[in-house]
């Protein structure tokens, strides 16, 4: 393990690149802070949770309709 | 510009190197037909590669002038039913694997190196390997239809039970998509290992070109879903020919699992066929909008979010096989929110040429002809990707219509406008951009008198794949016929162009365009054969 720098992102801050990309948009300032705080291990790892979570998410949604629409 | 003067001149020290470096080996080059067949400089490849796919494509397309000679007129003119199901299924496999794909792969083997700085691909000799598996793999297609049975008539999509019942047609098929598969895997491989470890210094992730982006993206994608097909029509020859039971109903196996596993690698195959189109275009309209790309960072996320999305959709071709509503519902959600990082794309193109100082010269043209005609293939995905509506019209001509806005508006514009874009920096000549403005206006027009009627004819319910059809479908057919030759006969002034550009013309300067920006344009036209042997500083 490399050691935590400051220059290391938070997992928030990796989630929030993330979960905005889903969308295809980001900030430019933003995204120049990504840039150097990001590494990729980390962003591949957070993005698979995220479609996981997306996935989940669809899942419960698609639930919610079924169950209203039978009852 | 300053910073671009750095780098021709770091190139131009690169090519002096080369000078004195490679006279000592270049006696022991083979010429001729030895010098293509032995190459493995990136360059060649790439060549080699846009060559065979566009012969491929001319074939693919003399399939598809069958298909629509035949339905000109109601009735059975032309050809035996049996045989208008082996030109539609010739013509998918062809086009989707001999032409769209080798041809992205030609144009990143000419690309990826030269707009990362790096002097050639990672794997040389694998390079070569992947190119001449294709023409083996072309033959076996091409030489199906002359087998007993004649070529495999299942559709492109392979579907049992067609697929085990088909004669040995249907075995060269599977095998020449094995190594199809192989070839791509290699080149995938190839080229992730290139853009990962080859990169000039300071050419940071995030500032890659978005062509050497959406290939990378590409090439994930290609690795993860081509041993998926592969999988799928091993099992099918073993059905076939092993007594194995998967897919055939009759030994306990299930059709339908076919299509699960086959859509798996279709959707995504989709992108893989998009994507590097999508790479095309964000180096064009900047180029000629003379502004830098809107929202490079956010194309990045879109190409990768896509990317992700395109492996939980797979299903929406598969709404009128059934599935449990939850089922239905899942994927239709997933379908339609797929469509958002796309927007981004279109969006973030538009904005590119928003007060640009626009120029239209042929690559441009194809590249805002895309834009229009692409955006309306995506719009009728979203209307198929509604269920109760692709309940309607699944399996009727308004789906033909869609994916062909999709792959013909979309994947071939965006290479006739990457070709005419890097022609003058390949082959060092100015192409005839009279002939390129009357191959785009007739392309544009004959494609939309092809596949706009399509719409109409699916609405109204004409199913696809049949060779007959009741006469209230004359007129569209007839029209469509017409369009389709005009748009294979407006290709041939493609042909023509490139031919004419490789044997002279007006010289091109290292730059080409006032407004293109990148490595490759610090090279000159055409770059030396071997470039960027000391690596450009970037900045
Ligand atoms: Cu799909």
């Amino acid at each position: 393990m490399i050691a935590r720098d400051k220059s290391q992102a938070s997992l928030l801050q990796v989630f929030k690149a993330v979960l905005w990309s889903f969308l295809g948009i980001r900030r430019r300032a933003e995204h120049e802070a990504d840039a150097i705080r990001l590494r990729l291990p980390q962003v591949v790892a957070v993005g698979i949770m995220c479609a996981a979570l997306f996935v989940f998410t669809l899942i419960f949604v698609v639930h919610l309709v079924i169950t209203r629409a039978t009852t | 510009m300053a910073h671009s003067t750095a780098d021709a001149a770091v190139a131009g020290h690169a090519h002096d190197h080369h000078d004195h470096a490679h006279d000592d080996h270049a006696h022991a080059a083979p010429s001729g037909f030895m010098r293509w067949l032995t190459t493995t400089n990136h360059k060649d490849i790439g060549t080699m590669y846009l060559w065979f796919s566009l012969t491929m494509f001319f074939v693919g397309g003399v399939l598809a002038l069958g298909i629509r000679a035949e339905l000109f007129k109601p009735g059975l003119q032309l050809w035996h039913p049996e045989f208008f199901n082996q030109l539609t299924t010739m013509h998918g496999l062809i086009m989707v694997f001999g032409a769209i794909m080798p041809a992205f792969v030609g144009f990143a083997n000419w690309l990826v190196p030269l707009q990362i700085g790096a002097p050639d691909m990672a794997f040389a000799r694998m390079n070569n390997w992947s190119f001449w598996l294709l023409p083996p793999a072309a033959t076996l297609l091409v030489v199906s239809f002359f087998v007993p049975g004649g070529a495999t008539a299942a559709g492109w999509t392979l579907y049992a039970p067609l697929t085990t019942q088909m004669g040995p047609g249907m075995d060269l098929a599977i095998f020449a998509l094995h190594i199809l598969g192989a070839s791509s895997i290699m080149g995938s491989i190839n080229i992730v290992v290139t853009i990962l470890n080859m990169r000039a210094p300071g050419m940071t992730l995030m500032k890659m070109p978005m062509f050497v982006w959406t290939w990378l993206i590409t090439a994930y994608l290609l690795i993860a879903v081509m041993p998926v097909l592969a999988g799928a029509i091993t099992m099918t020859l073993t059905d076939r020919h092993f007594g194995t039971a998967f897919f055939n109903a009759a030994g306990g196996g299930d059709p339908v699992m076919f299509q699960h596993v086959f859509w798996f690698f279709g959707h995504p195959e989709v992108y893989i066929m998009i994507l590097p189109a999508f790479g095309i275009v964000s180096h064009v309209i900047p180029a000629f909008a003379r502004k830098p790309l809107f929202g490079y960072s956010s194309m990045v996320y879109a190409t990768s979010s896509i990317a992700i999305l395109s492996f939980i959709v797979w299903a929406h071709h598969m709404f009128v096989v059934g599935m449990p509503a939850a089922g239905v519902l899942f994927f239709m959600y997933a379908t339609v929110l797929i469509a958002v990082p796309t927007g981004v794309k279109v969006f973030n193109w538009l904005a590119t040429m928003w007060r640009g100082s626009m120029t239209f010269e042929t690559p441009m043209l194809f590249a805002v002809g895309f834009l229009f005609v692409f955006t309306m293939g995506g719009f009728t995905g979203l209307i198929c990707a509604i269920a109760p509506i692709d309940l309607q019209i699944q399996d009727t001509y308004y789906v033909v219509a869609h994916f062909h806005y999709v792959l013909v508006a979309g994947s071939l514009f965006a290479m006739f406008s990457g070709a005419y874009f890097w022609l003058p920096k390949w082959t060092g000549h100015m192409y005839d951009e009279t002939l390129g403005k009357w191959h785009f206006w007739l392309s544009i027009i004959f494609f939309n008198v092809t596949f706009f009627p399509m719409h109409f004819l699916g609405l109204a319910g004409m199913p696809r794949r049949i060779p007959d059809y009741n006469i209230q479908f004359a007129d569209f057919n007839m029209l469509a016929t017409i369009g389709a030759f005009g748009f294979g006969l407006s290709q041939l002034v493609f042909l023509y162009t490139v031919l004419k550009c490789i044997r002279g013309g007006e010289k091109a300067t290292a730059q080409v365009w006032e407004g293109a920006e990148g490595l490759e344009w610090t090279l000159s036209s055409p770059p030396p054969y071997h470039s960027f042997e000391v690596p450009p500083q970037v900045k």
